[in-house]
């Protein structure tokens, strides 16, 4: 009886302890979430704002908008595409930086400090810094290009061009992710322990060997939470496409993001932006399903 | 003797090869900085030249001299930035330490329904969650005012805090608290006086993330506010000045080089904690 009470009295505790928590989350996540779904079914407009009329049924009329043009599909595919470039390379990069800062490197501890500053820069700095590095008539990169390339190329304008849009932008996100997944990965090599290493060694393996039979298994919780911090944060991304770019050009860069933004707060169509979001959801919500069963797998085996 | 050469040879490879891939990571981390540095302090004219100097010929301050002197607005939002910042910051670790140490204790189904919704919040685009706030804050008569603003950037910043105190207040052994009770000391004060300050420093990490994470926001507050004079830094610094400045490049980079330092000072002032925090959120949880 006594023991009952005392776990009534730890629920009821524990509750009020999340009453701040619990408000916050319901009335400024969950409940926009969920209004912003309803919305995707509504004609929801400037006017409806202006006086304050809920929206109104439209049978699907957003979702037909978004199938009839191929906006949406393209900002989809851009979206994947940003996504999987930047954790790609991030991963490698960063993985090889850790590996190197991980051994007894002249300085690794100065770099370990100094490497992070990208990281604190603000997004839109960090998008000023790259566009002017981009700058199409007298920034940096067109005068490395043209040195590299001996001066066969002599107006690279990365952000110019419908092609390479994208990988300026991709530059930039590398830019200021690489530091925090560096450090996540580091972090976990130092866990791996030294004995395992070293019988490996003796039992023979190589360095090759033994960084995928032994170090990659170690790190393999850490790879998984830093790349699904990665993954969530990438696509989300806004303020880069939005500053450096603006999407362009000719939608080069238009992301579900920025594709979203446009349609609800530049365009006011409130209902078709929340359509855009909607699906992004389901997309998110798919893509974190199968990260997680890939990485299950991996662990059974 | 002929295989021991080899070997150094092959290892002398190596080490140069791991070099080589170690400088030019760092070129691409930090010769960015410095070229916002080497910019912000040419003058104009020398800005503008092409093909670019590598160091200012004529240094000058005259780029900051000019933000300090004509262009108020800037500090408006600088000021409005740390207001924001310091109060989400403030309001985190106070929604952490409770909301922290209950997922932390009491493992009930009722507490592990919260971290779930905690963790999948995170997945979900901020724009879908500002096409509502936009119209409910606006029927509420919180929209353009700080106090919306600081509650909605709350809500994104404080499951990630509430997570990373819950692995904090996890590490502390339950016997201190189970003492201190049969001392006669209540939940709250057990809570309060003696387990917290047992987590300070992870407590700082929490704060100070929350602080660098609205530093950086530009979503909430480009959506939720609409005065001038109430605007936030990045929203501020690309209203402002990408569209009329942005052919004073100098200019410019001395306004990245201002928005950035109080980050930097942060971040570097507290690292050990911050870095501690952040790899054992990510590490352990």
């Amino acid at each position: 009886m006594k023991a009952l009470s005392q776990s009534r009295r730890n629920l009821f505790f524990s509750i009020i302890l999340d009453v701040p928590a619990l408000v916050l989350a319901v009335s400024f996540i969950i409940i926009p979430i969920i209004d912003s779904v309803i919305k995707s079914f509504q004609e929801f407009g400037v006017r409806n704002i202006i006086s304050g009329k809920p929206g109104v049924w439209n049978d699907f009329a957003n979702y037909l908008y978004l199938s009839k043009t191929n906006a949406f599909s393209m900002a989809t595919a851009t979206t994947f595409s940003f996504v999987f470039t930047v954790i790609i390379i991030q991963f490698i990069v960063s993985l090889a930086l850790a590996l190197i800062l991980n051994t007894n490197v002249r300085g690794a501890r100065f770099f370990r400090s100094v490497m992070m500053a990208p990281w604190v820069v603000p997004t839109v700095i960090s998008a000023l810094i790259w566009m002017w590095i981009f700058q199409p008539q007298y920034g940096l990169l067109k005068y490395l290009v043209r040195l590299v390339s001996f001066g066969a190329v002599t107006d690279f304008a990365i952000l110019n061009s419908p092609k390479t849009a994208l990988s300026g932008v991709v530059v930039a996100a590398l830019w200021k992710q690489i530091p925090l997944m560096s450090l996540l990965l580091l972090a976990g090599l130092q866990n791996v322990p030294e004995e395992i290493v070293e019988a490996a060694m003796i039992d023979g393996a190589g360095k090759i060997r033994r960084f995928f039979s032994v170090t990659l298994p170690y790190l393999s919780p850490v790879i998984k939470v830093s790349i699904s911090m990665s993954i969530i944060e990438n696509f989300k991304q806004f303020p880069l496409f939005w500053t450096m770019t603006g999407g362009g050009p000719n939608n080069a860069t238009t992301t579900l993001a920025v594709l979203s933004y446009r349609e609800a707060f530049v365009s006011m169509n409130l209902g078709t932006g929340a359509a855009i979001t909607t699906l992004w959801m389901l997309f998110m919500i798919i893509v974190i399903f199968f990260y997680n069963k890939l990485f299950r797998i991996q662990d059974l085996g | 003797m002929a295989k021991h050469t080899k070997l150094k040879q092959e290892n002398l490879g190596y080490l140069l090869g791991t070099y080589v891939l170690l400088i030019g990571i760092l070129l691409f981390l930090l010769f960015p900085l410095y070229w916002v540095l080497n910019t912000s302090f040419k003058t104009n004219m020398e800005a503008y030249r092409y093909p670019p100097t590598f160091f200012p010929h004529q240094p000058t301050g005259a780029s900051f001299i000019k933000l300090f002197l004509q262009h108020n607005q800037f500090f408006v939002y600088y000021r409005n930035n740390f207001i924001v910042s310091a109060a989400v910051a403030v309001l985190s670790c106070f929604v952490a330490i409770f909301t922290g140490y209950s997922l932390a204790r009491f493992k009930n189904w009722w507490n592990k329904a919260i971290f779930a919704t905690l963790l999948v919040s995170q997945m979900f685009p901020v724009i879908s969650r500002m096409i509502s706030l936009y119209v409910i804050m606006g029927k509420l008569g919180i929209i353009n005012t700080h106090f919306g603003l600081v509650f909605a950037l709350l809500a994104a910043q404080a499951p990630f805090c509430i997570i990373l105190m819950a692995g904090f207040y996890a590490n502390i052994p339950k016997e201190i608290e189970e003492a201190a009770m049969i001392d006669g000391s209540g939940r709250w004060k057990t809570l309060l006086s003696i387990v917290t300050p047992l987590v300070k420093s992870g407590l700082l990490a929490v704060g100070i993330y929350a602080f660098l994470m609205t530093w950086d926001d530009y979503l909430h507050a480009a959506t939720l506010i609409q005065t001038d004079n109430l605007r936030t830094l990045s929203v501020g610094i690309a209203l402002r000045y990408l569209g009329e400045l942005s052919y004073d490049w100098s200019f410019v980079n001395a306004i990245s080089i201002i928005g950035t330092i109080p980050v930097v000072l942060v971040f570097f002032f507290f690292q050990k904690y911050m870095v501690k925090g952040l790899v054992a959120g990510a590490v352990k949880g």
